[in-house]
C-alpha cells in the first residue's frame, strides 16, 4: 500500500478536515476489505471502517510515526473489528457467509470457505501478509507482537489454508520422480 | 535439518526472508533429499498465485458517512446547514461537448506535424533530436525568472474511473501573475448515467490568501461546494502552494535523470519538445488529482509523455500510458481496473489556447467563506520591521536581481522574521532570528546538511532542493541564526548568503548530538569518524553525476559503533533523495525485516537487495555495508557498492 502524502499527514495531524478526508479516500477500500475479510460481514465491515476511521480522527494527533501510518490506521482497525465482534457475541469460527452475488467465481467462494476455516490467531497474519502485501515488521505493528511470532503464525496459516484448498504437490513431485527415473 | 525447520525457511523464502548462507545451504541439502518438503514449497507458491488473483470483493463508497461523523467529531457545521451560493447551473449546457473539438484540433495537429517531418525527426536536419535531457532541466531553470504572466485552457479526458463511467470530460483553465497570484478552474463536462456529484474545482492564491472549492459528497446530485480560505499565509509556503509546475515545470524537470528525451514537433502550432518520465517524478503536473473530486488512479511507473513548448517551456500536451509488468497488473486488479494495454493512453491534457497576457486582475479575487483559516503570517512593510520585531532584519547585498516581495512575521514565534524577494517564478526567502534556542540548525535545514565554507569567510549548512522545498542555507552566528531558501542554483544562492553581514559558525558541540530510540549519533568529520572505528572508511570512488559527500555521523547502539556517510547532490536532487553509507563491524548480515528481498552479487559477495527500501546490503573484511537511496536503480547501486574498497581483511 503506498504511504501518505508526508504534507497531507501534516494538515490531518494539525486537524485539517480535508486532509483528512484524502486520507480517507486513498485507503477506504483497502480497509475494508480487510474488516471484510476479519469479520466476514458486509454489515459489520461497513460499520468497522466507519468507527476505525473516526478513531483515527480523533487520535492522530498521537500518531508519532514510529510504524508506518498504514500499520497504525490498520492497527486500529483491527481492534475495532474484535470489539464489533465481542459487542455482537460473534464468534469468528463459524461458517463463511454465502457467496456475494450469482456471478461470484468457484475460486472466490473456495478461499471464503478456506478463509472462514482456519483459525483466528492464523487468519490475521495470513491477510495481511498474504493478501494486503504488509511485511513481517508491518504485520507484527498491526497486531502487536514480536516479528518473531509474525513468521511462525504465518508458516501455520500457510499449512492451515494449503490443507482447507486441498492444495498438495505430493503426487507431482513423485511422478516427476517416477518419470525421471534412474 | 529436521522437517519443521525446513518448512519454516521455506515459509519465510517465499515472504521473501532473505536467509543466511549457512541456513539457504542447509536448506537446500534438505530439499534434494525430502519430497514432502519441496511438496510444500511448490504448494506454497500455488497458494500465493490462488489468493493474489483473487477477484477482490465489490468496496461499498462509505467516504460520505465517514466525514459526516469526522465533522461532527471536528465540530463543523452540517453540510444541509451551510450557505449555499448560487451556482450558475447552465454552465453545462452551454459549453460544447469536448471530444469534436479536440478530435478536430488533434487532426490538425498530426497535419501540421507531417509537413515539418513528424514528431520525432528534427525540424532542420530531418535527422534523430539532438536535444538531450540536460538541456531541458537547465532551459527549464533558466525560464523561471522571464515568466511574468500565462493563462491558458485545456481538454482533460479521463479513462476508467469506474465500470460506470469509462470515460470523462473536464476543461481546466490556468492563470498565473508572478510571483504569487495562481488560479485553477477544473469543470466536468461528463454526462453521468447516475446521479453524481462532478467534480468541480477551483484554487486561487493571491498573496497571502489562498482559496479551495472542491465537491462535497451528497446525496443530491448538484452539492454545495467544501470551501476553504486561508488568510495571512506565508510567502511561497509550502502547505498552501500554488501548483505552478502547470505554468513551468521546474520541480517535474529539477533534474534529469528518468527523463527520456523522444523528438521534436509543433503543438499549437508551436515547436515543441516530446519527454518521457515515470508518473512519480511527473505528479506536480497533476494536482487536481489531490485537490478534491474523484479521480482514477495511477500506478507509480505509469509512463508520462510531456510535450513543452520549446521557446518558453510551459507544457501543451501530457499523457499517461500505462506501465507493464506483473506489479502493475497486480496493482490494476486491487483496484478493479480493465485491462489497459501499454500503447493507449488512460488520460490525456492538451492545451487549446496558450497566451503571455497579463490576466485582468479580478481572475485573482478571493471569494469570502465561512469557511477560514488563518496562518497568522503577519504582512508588515520593511520599515517596521525593526519595531514590530524588535531587531533590525540582517539583509543580502546579493539578491540575485530578485525584487523585494514580501516582508511577514511568522506566526507563533517571538522575534522572528521572513524577508522575501522574486522575479517570475524565481523567489529567495530569508528567514531570521535573535532568540533561537533549539539544538539544531534554524530554518528547514536537517542534520545531514553540507557544512560549506562561504566566499568571503564563514561557514553555512546547505540541503539541496526536494519535491516541495528549495534549496536551503542555514547560518548560525554570533546573535543570530538565519536561514534561506531558493529555486535558484546553489552556486547563485551561496553567493547570496555570503554576501550577508555576518559570519556563519560551525555547529556547537550540543547541536551535533541527537538522542534517538535507537541510540545516540554525533555528526562529525570524516577524519573524526576514521579515529572512532576499528575498520577503514572509504568513500566510493563512483558516484552520480553531481553527489559528493555532505556529512558524517558516528552512531552507537550500546558498545557498537558504526558510522554513516550522506552523500548528496548538491544541485538538484528532486526524485533522488540522498545516498546514504552505513559502515559496522559484523559478520554477517542482520536479520531480514521486508517481505520481498532478493540475493545480488555485490563485487564477488553475496548481498541482499530490498526494493521497498532501496537498499543493498553486504558484508566483507568483517564490515557489514548498508547502501541505500531512494531514487537509484539497484544497477546504480551495484556501481557505487563496486566501486567502495574492501578495506584489510581481518587479522
Amino acid at each position: 500500500m503506498q504511504d501518505p502524502d508526508p504534507r497531507t499527514l501534516t494538515r490531518a495531524r494539525e486537524g485539517d478536515v480535508d486532509a483528512f478526508e484524502d486520507l480517507v479516500r486513498l485507503y477506504q477500500a483497502d480497509l475494508w476489505r480487510f474488516a471484510y475479510h476479519f469479520t466476514r460481514d458486509r454489515s459489520l465491515a461497513d460499520d468497522v471502517t466507519q468507527e476505525a476511521f473516526l478513531r483515527a480522527f480523533r487520535f492522530l494527533k498521537g500518531f508519532r510515526g514510529d510504524s508506518k501510518f498504514t500499520s497504525w490506521l490498520f492497527r486500529i482497525a483491527r481492534n475495532c473489528a474484535m470489539d464489533q465482534l465481542r459487542a455482537r457475541k460473534v464468534h469468528l469460527d463459524r461458517e463463511p457467509p454465502p457467496p456475494m452475488g450469482p456471478s461470484d467465481p468457484q475460486s472466490r467462494v473456495e478461499l471464503q470457505v478456506a478463509l472462514g476455516s482456519i483459525s483466528e490467531e492464523h487468519r490475521e497474519p495470513f491477510l495481511l501478509i498474504e493478501v494486503f502485501g504488509l511485511s513481517y515488521q508491518e504485520a507484527a505493528d498491526v497486531l502487536g507482537v514480536r516479528v518473531g511470532t509474525v513468521k511462525s503464525r504465518m508458516h501455520r496459516a500457510r499449512h492451515a489454508m494449503m490443507r482447507a484448498l486441498s492444495i498438495d504437490e505430493t503426487d507431482r513431485d513423485t511422478t516427476e520422480e517416477d518419470a525421471g527415473g534412474p | 535439518m529436521d522437517h519443521d525447520a525446513a518448512e519454516r525457511l521455506i515459509s519465510e523464502r517465499v515472504d521473501g526472508e532473505r536467509l543466511s548462507t549457512r541456513a539457504t545451504a542447509a536448506l537446500e541439502h534438505h530439499l534434494d533429499g525430502c519430497a514432502e518438503c519441496r511438496a510444500f514449497e511448490r504448494g506454497a507458491w500455488r497458494l500465493r498465485e490462488a489468493v493474489r488473483f483473487e477477484v477482490a470483493p465489490a468496496v461499498p463508497d462509505l467516504i460520505e458517512p465517514i466525514m459526516a461523523k469526522v465533522q461532527a467529531e471536528a465540530g463543523a457545521r452540517p453540510a444541509s446547514l451551510r450557505v449555499v451560493r448560487d451556482r450558475p447551473v447552465h454552465r453545462r449546457s452551454l459549453l460544447p461537448r469536448l471530444a469534436p473539438a479536440i478530435a478536430a484540433l488533434l487532426v490538425g495537429v498530426l497535419i501540421g506535424s507531417v509537413v515539418v517531418g513528424g514528431p520525432w525527426r528534427d525540424r532542420e536536419t530531418g535527422g534523430p533530436s539532438a536535444i538531450a535531457a540536460a538541456d531541458v532541466t537547465r532551459e527549464v531553470a533558466a525560464a523561471a525568472s522571464t515568466l511574468h504572466a500565462y493563462q491558458a485552457r485545456f481538454a482533460i479526458t479521463e479513462h476508467h474511473l469506474s465500470d460506470e463511467v469509462a470515460v470523462r470530460e473536464l476543461s481546466m483553465h490556468v492563470w498565473f501573475e508572478a510571483p504569487e497570484r495562481f488560479r485553477l478552474d477544473v469543470v466536468d463536462h461528463t454526462v453521468y448515467a447516475s446521479r453524481t456529484t462532478p467534480t468541480d474545482l477551483q484554487l486561487i492564491v493571491n498573496g497571502s490568501s489562498w482559496y479551495s472549492a472542491r465537491p462535497a459528497p451528497c446525496p443530491s446530485a448538484m452539492c454545495p461546494p467544501r470551501e476553504l480560505l486561508v488568510r495571512n499565509r506565508a510567502p511561497f509556503s509550502p502547505s498552501w502552494s500554488a501548483p505552478t509546475d502547470l505554468v513551468l515545470p521546474l520541480t517535474t524537470f529539477a533534474a534529469d535523470d528518468g527523463v527520456v528525451v523522444l523528438g521534436r514537433g509543433e503543438i499549437l502550432g508551436r515547436s515543441a519538445v516530446q519527454l518521457e518520465l515515470p508518473f512519480e517524478r511527473a505528479r506536480p503536473l497533476f494536482p487536481f488529482l489531490t485537490l478534491g473530486g474523484e479521480w482514477r488512479p495511477f500506478f507509480s511507473n505509469d509512463r508520462v509523455r510531456v510535450w513543452l513548448d520549446e521557446r518558453n517551456w510551459f507544457p501543451l500536451r501530457w499523457e499517461v500510458f500505462p506501465a507493464g509488468g506483473h506489479e502493475r497488473d497486480a496493482w490494476a486488479l486491487r483496484f478493479g481496473l480493465p485491462d489497459e494495454p501499454s500503447r493507449r493512453a488512460i488520460f490525456e491534457v492538451d492545451a487549446l489556447s496558450v497566451d503571455l497576457a497579463t490576466p485582468s486582475e479580478d481572475v485573482f479575487s478571493v471569494p469570502e467563506t465561512g469557511r477560514a483559516q488563518d496562518q497568522l503570517a503577519l504582512e508588515v512593510g520593511l520599515a517596521d520591521v525593526p519595531r514590530a520585531a524588535g531587531f533590525e532584519p540582517l539583509a543580502p547585498a546579493d539578491v540575485a536581481g530578485l525584487d523585494l516581495y514580501r516582508v511577514v512575521l511568522p506566526p507563533a514565534h517571538d522575534s522572528e522574521t521572513l524577508i522575501t524577494y522574486a522575479d517570475g517564478l524565481s523567489f529567495l526567502k530569508v528567514g531570521e532570528t535573535r532568540s533561537w534556542s533549539d539544538d539544531a540548525l534554524f530554518g528547514p535545514v536537517g542534520p545531514h546538511s553540507e557544512e560549506v565554507s562561504l566566499d568571503g569567510g564563514g561557514i553555512a549548512y546547505y540541503e539541496p532542493s526536494t519535491a516541495d522545498q528549495g534549496r536551503r542555507v542555514s547560518i548560525h552566528a554570533a546573535g543570530t541564526d538565519l536561514y534561506l531558501e531558493s529555486n535558484l542554483s546553489r552556486d547563485q544562492l551561496l553567493a547570496v548568503a555570503a554576501s550577508l553581514p555576518v559570519t556563519g559558525l560551525g555547529l556547537p558541540e550540543s547541536w551535533r548530538v541527537r538522542e534517538t530510540a535507537d541510540g545516540t549519533t554525533r555528526r562529525v568529520t570524516l577524519e573524526e569518524g576514521v579515529e572512532e572505528v576499528a575498520f577503514a572508511i572509504d568513500p566510493p570512488a563512483e558516484l552520480p553525476s553531481g553527489f559528493a559527500l555532505a556529512s558524517v555521523e558516528l552512531a552507537s547502539v550500546g558498545d557498537a559503533t558504526g558510522v554513516t556517510l550522506y552523500f548528496q547532490d548538491r544541485d538538484a536532487d528532486v526524485g533522488i533523495g540522498p545516498v546514504r553509507l552505513h559502515l559496522e563491524s559484523a559478520e554477517e548480515l542482520p536479520p531480514a525485516t521486508a517481505a520481498t528481498q532478493a540475493a545480488v552479487d555485490v563485487a564477488g559477495v553475496e548481498g541482499r537487495w530490498t526494493p521497498e527500501r532501496t537498499q543493498l546490503e553486504w558484508v566483507v573484511g568483517g564490515v557489514y555495508r548498508s547502501l541505500d537511496a531512494p531514487g537509484l536503480t539497484l544497477e546504480a547501486l551495484l556501481a557505487i557498492a563496486g566501486s567502495i574498497p574492501d578495506g584489510d581483511p581481518p587479522a
